[in-house]
């Protein structure tokens, strides 16, 4: 337990940063555009191609990438393997971030932004959507809570509004303490909420396509399907927490945490071993395979999910060798990682066809500006949160 | 006040004027448009028989074209025009569809149950008001009459089968549409027109009334080479 | 970590009660259908093509007049779809045959929601807005509606369109079964009504279907023995018959298993009464009192 997690510290604009702020203020005309034209007006989307790139990538994909969260929050806390907990703070900050964008990703793509809070109040069980949301809405607020103590831990006893805000530091300091000493009580059942919460959609978010059994391609369209993502999701929370923390690691210039991901790259292979049966086993059981060889852009989008997504992977994988090594680790799990988003992309969008007209969807610009930007906020604020905040692991020597 | 007062007058002697006056009216129209007005009794029952006993029966009756009377009827119903009046009613020319058929069961293709009542009865005996839940198979008369019409008219290659072609529009009546100041002057009124019809305002820019040009050698003071009309010298005047 | 024992021991408590009460929640999917809903027999044979009903769908609900000069076959060259703008649309293919003159003898087809007796678009919404009506009509009520589109991806049929080029107050659109009007006794929908050659005949959804096997039988070789929309997707209160294959008419071909059907089942049976969260939180309780246990360490406190 020699872990202590400070801030960074470090400078924080950089030439990196002001690419994130180009892509940003791209999104964010993108936004007001749709806020201000419609849907219609920045998106390619239509009547018979309702869902699109906002759903297929910034809901559907942010949720699964996101779960690096509760994969290692359920590891540490819950299996008691402290080792993992360097990582836990980065994880809980992506899982953290990744749903607050998804949130905003909906609020853009659902017509009636302002209308979001209806759920809460007319149910429809009968709705996968509807579980999903309620699942995402109330995960969102665990993952609010599970982050108190970290913002707790600097700023309480610490706050120093400048000016006549400073009339504000006890009070927040107050709120701090308080919040901080609640999130301690009930971090237990949060974490294990945070779990049972992420379980649920994320499984459920396989489910959603089940409702229209003619327009996913049977490659897809599986019973089986929320099996497949929960799976997939257990599969790419860890490959996620390694794909940033390298990520993270080499551009803050702090030690790789090799000691830890080469376990956790362990118990991947053995998920991601495990997610490629039930995936090969479906296909065989349901003889899709004969899909396979059709040549259309749907049947090979499958082939390059199932090949450089899992089963090249997890080859390498199996591998000591690979799993030893900081640029293996990396590669594989960049690997699984794309392939897990693609398999996202591939149910929401490049799976669905429309029953009568022919769609041929591609994003829009604007749609992509919208994503894109979405993404650079995200890095932007994440960068943001570990220079000030204490998550990361301060380096043990300075290696810059 | 006074105004008012003479306004009205002047109104009141001016309809009075008017009903005293005798207007002719067409004897066999307004017959017809009394009988579109009956309803008659709905016939539940028919005797389901095929088309050549049928023909048989007829012969047998002895009827014949003579037996028709009337030269033509007014297709049109209040059970029509409850639910639906953008058409005026169809004159069908009775005696003449007689003659050219010769088959009187092409049209009165079944009978009433009932032995007493007549054999070729009218339409709207059978086929009363759309969708009648009692009566599942049995179409209303304006289906009736569409399907009987429409269908024939296009296997005999015979006879219109557009909507105007038997219809008239049923012009809404525009007493209250138009809105226009006393003393409206040509171009207000033209505006006013324009203000729904503004289709035909740009149709009748393609016409050659506005776009004609061409000598005019029966004009005064203009020879065959001047170029005249609505597109070059006259007044467009709108 | 503030897992005592004793509330460790209140949940494994609620866990076993949800246990208990699975196996009523583990019944078989069942249909929602309203038993005698209304519905319209559509006789494409009988259409004409006059596209009055578009002009009536159009009135009655207040939208957009319908694409000018009824009578211009212009509108025809192009398939169309219903659309925010216009809720029914009549299309034109031709049979392969010729009549006397060798002209292509048309076939018109009148499209508009087929108001499913399962509907795919009200299991999905995710607040109810979409309804299915006791008298037949799958019912929109924008007052819940949240734009998230979810019911466009889940019909078979390609219907609900959406107000894309409205920011802030976008509707799904999609035909009414003229609700209001039919909800009325002796109501009947505007394109019913209009309907010149009655080629919508509006009835008893039980009654049509009679009607429509009697119209195939009684006329041999004038339809094809179908009857589209009694069986596709669990069945549908729009029904249809045709003298030619519908596959042909660009209806999408489907199956007789109710789209909903099968996501419902999972959904209930995983989640009716929450009971395997439940489990899934005692159980993971558990793990982790265990795990705590054994490595009994102050400092875990926080850090999430
Ligand atoms: S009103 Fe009737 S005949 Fe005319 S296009 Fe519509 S369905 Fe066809
Ligand atoms: S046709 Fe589509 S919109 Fe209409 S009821 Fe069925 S699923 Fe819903
Ligand atoms: S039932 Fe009503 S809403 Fe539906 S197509 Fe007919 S007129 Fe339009």
């Amino acid at each position: 337990m020699n872990h202590k997690a400070s801030p960074l510290n470090r400078k924080f604009w950089t030439p990196g940063v002001f690419v994130m702020l180009v892509f940003m203020i791209a999104g964010f005309v993108s936004i007001i555009a749709r806020f201000t034209g419609g849907i219609g007006y920045v998106s390619n989307l239509s009547t018979a191609r309702p869902w699109g790139l906002w759903v297929g990538v910034d809901v559907a994909t942010g949720v699964a990438l996101a779960a690096g969260g509760f994969t290692t929050a359920a590891l540490a806390h819950i299996f008691g393997c402290h080792s993992y907990e360097p990582i836990i703070r980065p994880a809980l900050l992506t899982a953290m971030l990744g749903y607050t964008f998804v949130v905003l990703g909906l609020m853009v793509d659902i017509g009636r932004s302002w209308a979001i809070w209806k759920p809460i109040f007319f149910w429809n069980t009968n709705s996968v959507l509807f579980e999903v949301a309620m699942c995402v809405m109330i995960y969102l607020h665990v993952l609010y809570f599970e982050f108190i103590p970290i913002v707790a831990e600097q700023f309480k006893n610490k706050v120093r509004l400048p000016g006549p805000l400073a009339l504000l530091n006890a009070p927040i300091d107050l709120f701090l303490k308080i919040a901080d000493a609640v999130a301690g009580k009930i971090m237990w059942i949060l974490i294990i909420l945070g779990v049972v919460l992420s379980c649920m959609h994320q499984s459920s978010l396989g489910s959603l396509m089940l409702v229209a059994p003619t327009k996913i391609h049977p490659l897809w369209y599986t019973p089986i399907l929320p099996l497949l993502f929960l799976t997939s999701a257990f599969a790419v929370g860890y490959p996620m927490v390694v794909f940033e923390t390298t990520l993270v690691t080499s551009s803050f210039k702090l030690n790789s945490e090799m000691s830890i991901l080469t376990p956790l790259t362990r118990i991947t292979t053995f998920v991601l071993g495990l997610y490629m049966l039930l995936k090969l086993g479906d296909m065989f059981i349901r003889g899709t395979y004969v899909y396979l060889l059709d040549g259309t852009y749907q049947t090979n989008s499958f082939i390059i999910e199932m090949m450089f997504g899992i089963i090249v992977p997890w080859l390498m994988l199996v591998s000591k060798k690979v799993r030893q090594s900081r640029k293996g680790v990396f590669i594989a799990a960049t690997m699984i990682v794309f392939g897990v988003a693609l398999n996202r992309i591939n149910v929401f969008i490049v799976g669905y066809t429309s029953p009568v007209s022919e769609s041929g969807y591609f994003p829009s610009v604007g749609e992509i500006f919208v994503t894109l930007g979405l993404i650079a906020t995200l890095m932007f604020v994440y960068r943001f949160v570990v220079t000030f905040l204490p998550v990361l692991q301060a380096p043990k020597e300075v290696s810059s | 006040m006074i105004k008012k007062i003479i306004f009205y007058s002047g109104f009141m002697i001016l309809v009075a004027a008017l009903s005293m006056a005798q207007v002719w009216k067409a004897p066999d129209q307004e017959k017809a448009k009394e009988r579109a007005k009956e309803r008659v009794k709905f016939i539940k029952d028919y005797k389901d028989e095929d088309n050549i006993l049928r023909k048989i029966a007829l012969i047998e009756k002895g009827i014949s074209l003579d037996d028709v009377k009337n030269n033509y009827f007014l297709l049109d119903s209040p059970i029509i025009k409850e639910r639906e009046d953008h058409y005026g009613p169809v004159r069908f020319a009775h005696k003449r569809h007689a003659a050219l058929i010769n088959d009187c069961t092409e049209c009165h293709h079944y009978r009433p149950k009932d032995e007493s009542m007549l054999e070729t009865t009218r339409c709207s005996a059978c086929h009363q008001d759309s969708f009648n839940a009692d009566h599942p198979e049995r179409i209303g008369l304006k289906a009736a009459f569409h399907q009987q019409c429409t269908e024939c008219h296009q296997e005999e290659q015979n006879g219109p089968v557009t909507c105007t072609g038997c219809h008239l529009k049923n012009v809404p009546d525009h007493k209250d549409l138009v809105k226009l100041a006393d003393n409206s002057d040509a171009f207000q009124v033209t505006a006013e027109c324009l203000r729904c019809h503004d289709q035909a305002g740009e149709d009748m820019l393609k016409t050659a009334h506005w776009n004609w040009r061409g000598p005019s050698p029966y004009t005064v003071k203009h020879r065959k080479d001047v170029q005249h009309g609505k597109g070059t010298t006259a007044l467009n005047n709108y | 970590m503030q897992l005592t024992r004793r509330n460790f021991f209140k949940f494994m408590g609620a866990t076993g009660a949800s246990v208990a009460v699975l196996p009523s929640s583990a019944q078989a999917w069942q249909s929602k259908a309203p038993p005698d809903p209304y519905g319209c027999l559509v006789d494409l044979t009988r259409c004409n093509g006059c596209r009055k009903c578009e002009d009536a769908c159009s009135t009655v609900n207040e939208l957009p007049p319908p694409i000018k000069d009824v009578c211009d076959c212009t509108v025809f060259e192009k398939k169309r779809r219903p659309d925010e703008n216009a809720f029914t649309v009549v299309n034109r293919y031709f049979s392969g045959k010729l009549d006397e003159l060798d002209k292509p003898l048309p076939v018109f087809v009148k499209i508009q929601c087929m108001h499913c007796q399962d509907p795919a678009c009200v299991s999905a919404c995710i607040v109810g807005a979409l309804t299915k009506k006791e008298n037949g009509a799958v019912h929109y009520d924008v007052s819940k509606c949240i734009g998230c589109r979810y019911c466009m991806v889940a019909c078979p049929f390609e219907i609900p369109a959406y107000e894309y080029h409205d920011p802030i107050t976008p509707r799904v659109r999609k035909c009414t079964f003229c609700f209001d009007r039919i909800s009325k006794d002796g109501g009947l929908p505007g394109c019913a009504t209009i309907c010149p050659v009655e080629a919508i005949t509006f009835g008893k959804r039980n009654t049509l279907l009679e009607l429509a096997k009697k119209r195939i039988k009684d006329n041999p070789g004038k339809y094809v023995d179908h009857v589209y929309g009694e069986k596709e997707v669990g069945g549908t209160s729009w029904l249809y018959v045709s003298s030619l294959p519908f596959s042909k008419l660009n209806f999408p071909q489907l199956p007789e298993k109710p789209s909903p059907k099968l996501s419902e089942t999972i959904q209930h049976s995983l989640f009716s009464y929450l009971w395997s969260p439940i489990l899934l939180f005692g159980l993971l309780g558990g793990i982790m009192y265990k795990s705590k246990k054994k490595n009994d360490n102050p400092q875990d406190k926080g850090g999430a």
